[in-house]
């Protein structure tokens, strides 16, 4: 990500803009010379690297484009190291101590560093020199660098101001289609991982809206969760099929932005091309579902297993199965397979389920402890539960479906 | 939590992504008060507050604005903010409440300077007490806890419960968007803010009034000045580049411009920059580009400035200075030349110590720092203070005029104030966000030196 002050972006009619670069000559040329400053200065100063960044940046209207991009390289790419045989500190506390005793002058400096320089046992007074700082972020040497690919950074870079949008974001809302758990799962675990709190509405057919924002929002808007909107949104970048619309704080800071503006808006959908560098989830999420899906591939039946799945909206909440069944003749049921439960996770999920007041969704529980034992009633679900031991066979699951099974419209 | 009690209802919202009723940790107070005054029984499993006897481990004899700041604040309910100069004792203001509201306390400082300082002065007032930081590296987790507000704000949620007191040092930081949840999260009943000025430049010091409460004691310098303060002066210079600068100047750019001419390289376009980037690899081209620089820094009067504070150390000798700057950058510069040890928010926490002691001791004349040290950080004695160009922000000036308003036996402070003459500096920066606009100007037209956006 990259810190606010390299942001780049337009405001239209209260939308934001987040600049993005094609990768068109000019653009690969510059990241070839920002690749080619690393690579030139290897062993030497990042406040020498900092003086190229800055000549390569005069000039352009568009040097955050060059900061950007050297940022990202920076802290992505290279290593930075803190170099000299003395600690800093030390040369710092033997020059100090002797520049003492008479008026700081600039005609005393050259005596002071060649009486410091000799009693460190320094080759020069410019060495002393060189190490009285040689700690600071600017005095670190560039150790190792790793090129990346050109057009990969400019994505990067895409992201990271998309991102960059979002840190004044005080909401966000998602419209989703039908897509494959996993997917969902994962964009969960993320919103959990990074303390914000999620409300699903509607259902298959108008579209699922995916409503984020953290405890306090409930109050008044706030951007204390924008930070991680921002870090969630390449987690989002592994879902297909949505769009996005985020409420943003007005940068008031900025002296071109209408000063009445009260609210900005961040919209984007999947298929602007953004491409995500968190981890790809994987399609199926345990033995369980892919051995299930497995058996079921190999029965001659009307219905087909479908991994794109529908959210199940619940108060304080939402379910998200593991399969859609559907029939030739338009009737469909979600599956969701319980594999490992504690006995109030289940219950808790058996009471959401009645709450959605959803008839078509079957669950499938292995038996693994005592039931009763548990507190947990069967009788609670109606007969759409199945209990399975071992291995869930499909057939068991298809007769409950041509029970329950809805008609879609 | 089912349903909510009638008198405390409105104070409660429902929250349907969590199925229950929310208030803001700052309703905490008023929610158990109304409670217990119409005798509603309820069952508090918020509050984490923990009793706190507090003694202190040496003899403390306050002065008289400081008993008055205290009692003020209990009058008011313990809820409200006490403005004091810098340098007429806030922090045995901030102790004296804590040992007189005997609860857990949170105290948020904007500095890590301030941390430590906090820190080290609460662990000798009170030895026994079990004290904390949170920030800089640390994270604990003690009845005494002294954070920055950058941490506070980041753990709210987790502080929110465990603190019955929370004392907002340099008060006017509370508002902003980033650290007002912590007196929002916060259930604390009791709050005390200190501040030498509560204004801020957005006029949010009003907000101080819900997040911590009104102001309820309020001292200006001019009233303590001479009892608890040292008498000051102030003295404005004005930095001009000189006759031999300005020639300087027009030297340099024109050893500059005879090779931009010579290699056909334009400055006003982006491919003219480039070029002459390239070409800095070439001893002639690195000569232009060193002219280059040099040039602009004389533009931004940096040198001027160095060479009045040349002056002024050499006009105080022996007399303990602190020398303000406005970035880092030049922080470095004039440590590097001067060889004037240097505080900045990228010193070690250690060595920042052993450098303040230092000072403080007498065994380092002079010090030069960014704005690490503006604030409340107890730099005793100072007798001579120079700003290399400040913003004249009123905030900043009193904070920094209280740097040295330290009593000091039989010692007038002076304040040196050095800003470069506006116009070209300002031009620049005003050029860079474009609203630069050289018409009805008099006199030679100052080169630009920066190529156009």
């Amino acid at each position: 990500m990259l810190p606010t002050e390299l942001l780049m972006f337009k405001v239209k009619a209260g939308l934001v803009e987040p600049r993005r670069l094609k990768p068109t000559p000019s653009h690969l040329t510059l990241v070839s010379s920002l690749v080619n400053v690393f690579e030139s200065h290897l062993n030497e100063k990042r406040f020498q690297l900092e003086e190229d960044f800055r000549a390569l940046e005069v000039g352009r209207s568009d040097y955050r484009v060059v900061r950007g991009l050297a940022h990202l390289l920076a802290n992505d790419n290279a290593e930075f190291e803190t170099g000299g045989l003395l600690e800093p500190n030390l040369v710092r506390e033997k020059v100090f101590e002797l520049a003492q005793g008479a008026p700081h002058s600039r005609t005393r400096t050259k005596r002071v560093l060649e009486e410091a320089s000799k009693r460190l046992q320094l080759d020069s007074p410019e060495e002393a020199l060189d190490l009285l700082y040689a700690d600071l972020n600017d005095q670190q040497r560039l150790v190792s660098f790793d090129p990346p690919d050109p057009v990969a950074l400019l994505q990067r870079f895409d992201l990271a101001q998309a991102q960059g949008m979002l840190y004044r974001a005080y909401s966000l809302t998602i419209t989703a289609h039908r897509n494959e758990p996993a997917r969902y799962k994962q964009l969960l675990k993320y919103t959990k991982l990074f303390g914000l709190m999620v409300t699903v509405e509607g259902d298959a057919d108008i579209g699922f809206t995916l409503t984020m924002d953290g405890p306090t929002s409930l109050f008044s808007g706030t951007t204390r969760y924008g930070l991680a909107l921002a870090k969630f949104l390449p987690a989002l970048l592994h879902v297909t099929k949505w769009d996005l619309s985020a409420a943003l704080k007005p940068r008031k800071d900025l002296s071109w932005v209408d000063p009445n503006d009260d609210e900005w808006s961040f919209q984007l959908t999947s298929e602007d091309g953004y491409v995500s560098h968190y981890k790809e989830p994987k399609d199926h999420d345990s033995a369980l579902e892919s051995g299930f899906a497995e058996r079921f591939g190999k029965l001659d039946t009307p219905w087909t297993l479908e991994r794109e799945v529908d959210l199940v909206p619940v108060p304080g909440g939402v379910i998200i199965p593991d399969f859609r069944l559907v029939h030739e003749d338009g009737r469909n049921v979600l599956v969701e397979i319980v594999g490992y439960w504690r006995p109030d996770y289940l219950k808790k999920k058996f009471d959401l389920l009645r709450k959605s007041g959803r008839t078509d969704v079957i669950v499938a529980v292995s038996e693994r402890l005592n039931l009763e034992k548990a507190g947990v009633k069967t009788t609670d679900f109606g007969g759409r539960v199945i209990f399975f031991k071992g291995v869930l066979n499909p057939k068991t699951v298809l007769e409950l479906a041509e029970s329950v099974g809805k008609t879609s419209d | 939590m089912r349903e909510v009690p009638e008198v405390v209802a409105h104070l409660f919202t429902w929250d349907a992504r969590s199925q229950s009723f929310r208030a803001p940790g700052q309703a905490y107070r008023e929610v158990s008060e109304l409670l217990r005054g119409h005798l509603v029984g309820y069952k508090d499993e918020a509050a984490g507050f923990q009793k706190l006897e507090l003694v202190f481990g040496r003899e403390v004899t306050p002065y008289s604005h400081q008993v008055e700041g205290l009692n003020a604040w209990k009058r008011a309910n313990r809820q409200g903010v006490v403005v004091l100069p810098t340098g007429a004792g806030k922090t045995l203001v901030a102790q004296l409440a804590m040992r007189d509201t005997p609860r857990s306390t949170l105290i948020c400082v904007p500095t890590l300077d301030l941390l430590q300082q906090w820190y080290s002065g609460l662990l000798s007032a009170f030895p026994d007490a079990n004290i904390g930081l949170l920030g800089g590296g640390s994270h604990d987790e003690t009845p005494v806890l002294v954070s920055t507000y950058d941490s506070a704000a980041i753990h709210a949620e987790e502080l929110a419960s465990k603190y019955g007191l929370i004392i907002f040092d340099e008060a006017h930081h509370l508002p902003s968007d980033f650290t007002r949840v912590i007196a929002e999260m916060s259930l604390a009943p009791y709050r005390l803010g200190l501040t030498a000025t509560p204004k801020r430049g957005d006029g949010r010091e009003v907000d101080l009034n819900t997040l911590i409460g009104p102001v309820v004691y309020e001292k200006r310098p001019e009233e303590l000045k001479g009892t608890t303060l040292a008498d000051y002066k102030e003295v404005h210079i004005l930095v001009k580049l000189s006759p031999s600068e300005q020639l300087k100047y027009d030297e340099l750019i024109a050893l500059r411009n005879r090779f931009l001419f010579k290699m056909s390289i334009q400055l006003g376009s982006l491919d003219g920059w480039q070029a002459f980037i390239k070409s800095s690899g070439t001893p002639e081209g690195r000569k232009a580009m060193i002219a280059h620089r040099e040039a602009k820094s004389l533009a931004y009067g940096t040198e001027g400035k160095l060479r009045v504070l040349e002056e002024l150390l050499a006009n105080h000798p022996g007399e303990r200075t602190l020398i303000f700057t406005d970035d880092n950058a030049t922080v470095y510069r004039v440590s590097r030349e001067f060889l004037i040890p240097s505080i900045t928010h990228q010193t070690p926490t250690k060595e920042r110590h052993a450098v303040l002691e230092k000072f403080r001791s007498g065994a380092y004349q002079a010090l030069v720092t960014s704005r690490v040290l503006n604030e409340g950080v107890d730099v005793p004695e100072a007798s001579v203070a120079v700003i290399l160009s400040g913003t004249a922000t009123e905030r900043e000036q009193i904070q920094r005029l209280g740097r040295i308003l330290r009593k000091a036996e039989g010692k007038k402070a002076t304040l040196y104030e050095v800003v470069t003459q506006g116009t070209r500096e300002e031009r620049v920066s005003q050029q860079r966000k474009g609203q630069w606009k050289p018409a009805g100007q008099t006199g030679p037209v100052w080169e630009s030196i920066n190529a156009p956006d």
